[in-house]
């Protein structure tokens, strides 16, 4: 228990202006989970996957690679700082937790022209067949370091420090601008 | 864009993701080594022209630590291995 609880407040406004429908489109995603898993030298993805099914089925195991042994577990529902205690407590030693939810906003860029505004600011190649839906990469946008995953064909998930998401939505806006 | 590296855990990437740190230098002297073999260690660096190792860190991606085998003269990076390695290699 905390003594001093940080509150998982939503870096947006919930009034933030979603087109729908349009070539490109850009939104946050409220609420859900951002925790960091950090492995030892000798763990796996698949092994990972498989304790968190089974400490926390409710949560789905989102499990995307940030670096060797590194991954961002993420989810939508709500995980507050006992569940999490619980849950560091359920996986073996060779996991740990470390929660970010309160640090990395999570938006979500998509429509037919999202890849091309992306390749406007990253070198990572985001064709299909070299990045496949629910594939991440660990790079820079612009000068802004994110992750960006792929949700589906035309729409990509970014994660971004909570104190660049301000900048990055805008730049993502100037990058989309002719699209609109 | 620019020059690119192909880091060993995220592939191709841009050289603006990393940060360069410099020579891998030789092993480190003993302890009781004289000043001057202290000095040459911490600050005279070699320059060479052709293949060179270095330090790089993949600053914006995976944040390790990686070691560069790089050509000054061509900057053709021939290998390019995670910096753990080099505890295995038992080189430094
Ligand atoms: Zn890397």
């Amino acid at each position: 228990m905390r003594d001093y609880p940080l509150e998982n407040r939503s870096a947006f406004s919930p009034d933030v202006a979603v087109g729908t429908g349009a070539a490109i489109n850009l939104a946050p995603v409220p609420g859900g989970f951002v925790i960091h898993v950090l492995g030892d030298a000798k763990s796996d993805e698949a092994a990972l996957k498989q304790v968190l099914a089974k400490i926390a089925p409710e949560l789905g195991a989102d499990v995307r690679k940030s670096a060797p042994n590194q991954w961002f577990w993420v989810g939508d529902a709500a995980v507050y700082s006992d569940r999490l205690t619980e849950l560091q407590a359920g996986l073996v030693n060779q996991f740990a937790l470390a929660d970010q939810t309160h640090g990395r906003v999570r938006m979500r860029l998509s429509g037919a022209s999202s890849r091309t505004v992306l390749a406007k600011g990253t070198m990572v190649d985001l064709s299909a067949d070299l990045f496949a839906i629910g594939q991440s990469a660990m790079t820079q946008i612009g000068h802004i370091g994110a992750m960006i995953t792929r949700i589906e064909d035309d729409s990509f998930e970014l994660i971004v420090l909570r104190s660049f998401a301000a900048s990055l939505w805008d730049e993502l806006h100037h990058m989309a601008a002719e699209f609109r | 864009m620019s020059s690119l590296v192909k880091c060993p855990h995220c592939g191709l990437r841009p050289r603006e993701e990393f940060t360069i740190r410099g020579e891998v230098a030789t092993p480190r002297p003993s302890a009781g080594a004289d000043e001057a073999t202290w000095f040459d260690h911490v600050y005279l660096r070699d320059n060479p022209r052709g293949e060179h190792r270095e330090y790089w860190h993949h600053s914006s991606g995976c944040r390790r630590w990686l070691v560069l085998t790089r050509n000054t003269l061509t900057h053709e990076t021939s290998d390019v291995v995670d910096a753990s390695t080099l505890k295995t290699e038992g080189a430094q």
